[in-house]
């Protein structure tokens, strides 16, 4: 409810200068950052639920990564150096709490930036966005279009990252000809499997089956199964299947004597994995996000800060906990950092402009493009080298770096044709 | 004059909540004010004595439809709301030929049977429904000003007063009716169903009729909802929504119509305001579920056993 005098004028200036106003009133600190002043981020992501493994882990790796920076003396704005604090909140992975959360982050906390995993959830705080100008960023670019301005996906380009993986396995095991998928029917599924459909024709990996789509609901996935390898595959695809299928779905494929080779976005716990079928039938396995223990990630190229240090206190504070998603929402602030450092600035304008400057980056994985014109509408996917992990005598190891806008320049079409026969393309979506 | 003045009191008071609150609070505040019309609603099937597992999506039905016309057919949304509750009580009529074939624990297990068929539904046909993506940008209630005040539906509080008048009148509605002979009808169905029965009643009639009015209502309640929030997705409206209405009726108890109101505001500030200011973001779910157990063993009929007792000893003073 707001005086009509507000009315035409309600836009992203307004909001800031009459937060700012608000905030000087209640006594709360100003809008320009004082001297000292902590800078809090926001992280708005699923910490609980079926989804959890995509945001808890990634806020311990952000507390491991701030008290290093806050230990190191901060971020360093013009002369002032600034500590960095994570202000978290649980959004459930559904719209409604991720909009409370956003309103909560930005209009009471303060935040200066927030990360999100974004999917189902981005759609409710889209609007919150579009009010306050505030800068957020999403591990699923499929988040983005013309309109989301201020949403980046600076460091995992979900699911295009994923063709690097099949493409590897084209080239060292030519052998295999044939394959099935199944997945989650939903935001994170479908584009995946439209990937995975390109990779595997980009590939000459031919398709036995249409993609298996099964409810989020599932829990028995012997039938699933069951029907995966009805035809013999000698590839069975698991697409971005969280955590809690892509383990009992690899039970299933050990239970019902499956041997060929398995190729996932994750393995998230792959010890666990292992405990439950054998090491000898998780060998081979391929997917996408390494451990940061790898020494492939001591090269010079890679531009996240001592990634074997940081694996090694991680573990030592969360055993048994690294996943997929442990080190990207850290690889984002680092990004964000050097962005805050190059504007002299907190404030989200400046930052998406330092770190879009150019239209290159410092991605984790190496010096990458923001990129995404064609698949998203808009430049805001940060686009470079993507690693394959191979699970060898139980530990995953990096088999190498793939080009993604390699791929993409030359298969481009065959993405475009199946993310529009899934209906993913952004001018698609509802 | 003293109801008058008591219900003066309540709306002077639902004017400056919103205003006492912070931003978040306030957001919890619209969901809270939709998800009592929800349970609300709910508790009126409970009266005949069957309780489903598909009220959640009924009220989906209510979302899709409301944002589907106003969306795609340029509807008025407060006319899309309108459509949306009138859509879920034509689902749930047609839903009602093959549920009110069973009774008790058959009918619990065909609601839900029969919600998820709809879900998958709203899965399988990207158009109109989005497919697992849902429909986004689903049009707001457009803004408009009374004297001096902009009512900016972006903001909670309008949003807040605007789904307030709605659900007091909805409730409204539901208490005139659970107090009309239909209403003591419902009752009888539920406990007195061979007596009803042999006075006349068609009991197979009354269960539907008690199935559609609370699905039009939750699909009012729907259709605020995905005005409000501007996104909906067929989880939206699965089976672990279901069991939070559940529980804020069971907790709330349904003996009385307040009881499931009571359970929802209690459990919903216990949950999002209560356990998030205490930093207890990651083990919520683990304290709520320790809570519920404590409630039900301790209190097996209802918060609003507590009030009866306390409203009885003020009676027998």
């Amino acid at each position: 409810m707001f005086p009509k005098g507000l009315k035409n004028g309600f836009s992203r200036r307004t909001f800031l200068k009459s937060t700012a106003a608000t905030a000087l009133s209640a006594g709360l600190p100003s809008i320009a950052l004082a001297a000292g002043e902590t800078v809090k981020i926001g992280f708005l992501a699923p910490l609980t639920g079926a989804t959890a493994a995509w945001g808890a882990p990634g806020l311990s790796g952000c507390e491991i990564w701030a008290e290093k920076v806050n230990a190191a003396g901060g971020i360093k704005i013009g002369d002032d150096s600034h500590h960095i604090e994570f202000v978290a909140y649980d959004n459930e992975y559904d719209p409604a709490k991720a909009r409370t959360g956003a309103t909560k982050l930005i209009r009471e906390d303060g935040v200066k930036f927030v990360m999100m995993l974004g999917g189902d959830t981005w759609p409710g705080v889209q609007p919150v966005a579009d009010r306050t100008g505030m800068l957020f960023s999403t591990l699923l670019p499929s988040d983005l279009s013309p309109d989301t301005e201020t949403l980046l996906a600076p460091t995992e380009v979900h699911p295009i990252y994923l063709v690097t993986g099949v493409q590897w396995l084209a080239e060292n095991k030519p052998e295999l000809k044939t394959a099935v998928m199944c997945a989650q029917d939903d935001a994170l599924g479908l584009p995946s499997v439209a990937t995975y459909l390109a990779a595997f024709e980009a590939a000459g990996i031919e398709m036995q089956d249409e993609p298996l789509l099964f409810d989020p609901a599932t829990t028995d996935f012997a039938p699933i199964v069951t029907r995966l390898l009805s035809t013999s595959p000698d590839i069975v695809c698991l697409d971005t299947c969280y955590s809690d299928y892509v383990h009992p779905i690899c039970e299933q494929l050990f239970q019902q004597g499956y041997q060929g080779q398995i190729i996932s976005a994750t393995a998230d716990f792959y010890d666990q994995m292992i405990a439950k079928t054998s090491k000898e039938f998780m060998e081979g396995f391929i997917f996408q996000f390494p451990d940061f223990d790898d020494p492939a990630l001591n090269a010079d190229n890679i531009n996240f800060k001592d990634a074997n240090g940081f694996y090694a206190e991680y573990n030592k504070r969360f055993p048994g906990q690294w996943g997929a998603v442990s080190w990207e929402y850290a690889a984002i602030m680092e990004l964000w950092k050097d962005a805050a450092e190059k504007a002299g600035s907190v404030e989200p304008d400046a930052v998406l402009a330092a770190m879009t400057e150019g239209g290159k980056g410092k991605h984790a994985f190496g010096d990458a493009d923001w990129w995404g014109e064609e698949m998203f509408g808009i430049n805001n996917a940060l686009v470079g080298d993507w690693p394959v992990v191979v699970i060898e005598d139980g530990k995953a190891v990096i088999k190498g770096f793939k080009s993604i806008p390699d791929w993409y320049d030359q298969h481009g079409d065959l993405l475009i044709k199946h993310m529009s026969a899934y209906d993913q393309m952004w001018n698609q979506r509802s | 004059m003293r109801n008058f003045l008591i219900w003066a009191v309540v709306a002077v008071a639902l004017i400056i909540l919103p205003n006492l609150v912070s931003f978040s609070q306030q957001e919890v505040l619209v969901f809270l004010t939709i998800n009592i019309l929800v349970v609300a609603s709910y508790r009126l099937l409970t009266l005949t004595g069957e309780w489903s597992l598909g009220h959640v999506v009924i009220m989906g039905v209510g979302a899709y439809a409301s944002a589907l016309v106003t969306k795609e057919l340029g509807l008025w949304v407060p006319l899309g709301i309108l459509v949306g509750g009138a859509s879920a009580a034509f689902i749930a009529f047609l839903l009602s030929y093959p549920l009110f074939r069973m009774k008790g624990f058959y009918f619990l297990i065909g609601s839900f049977a029969a919600g998820e068929i709809i879900r998958l539904m709203w899965k399988r046909f990207r158009d109109p429904f989005g497919g697992a993506k849902g429909i986004k940008g689903i049009d707001p209630m457009p803004d408009f000003s009374i004297g001096i005040y902009q009512f900016d539906f972006f903001e909670p509080v309008s949003y807040f007063y605007f789904s307030a008048v709605v659900v007091a009148l909805c409730l409204w509605i539901l208490w005139r009716i659970e107090k009309s002979p239909v209403g003591l009808t419902f009752h009888a169905v539920h406990w007195q169903d061979k007596l009803a029965q042999a006075s006349g009643v068609n009991l197979r009639s009354y269960r539907t009729l008690a199935f559609v009015i609370a699905s039009g209502f939750a699909g009012i309640a729907g259709a605020l909802l995905a005005h409000y929030i501007g996104t909906i997705n067929p989880n939206s409206f699965d089976v672990e929504v279901m069991v939070f209405v559940l529980t804020w009726a069971i907790v709330g108890g349904t003996g009385t119509f307040y009881g499931p109101i009571l359970g929802c505001i209690v459990l919903t500030i216990l949950n999002e305001i209560v356990l998030r200011e205490l930093g207890l973001e990651q083990t919520r779910p683990l304290i709520y579920g320790l809570i519920l157990i404590l409630s039900i063993l301790f209190m097996p009929n209802g918060l609003e056993s507590i009030v009866q007792k306390f409203t009885r000893r003020k009676e027998a003073k």
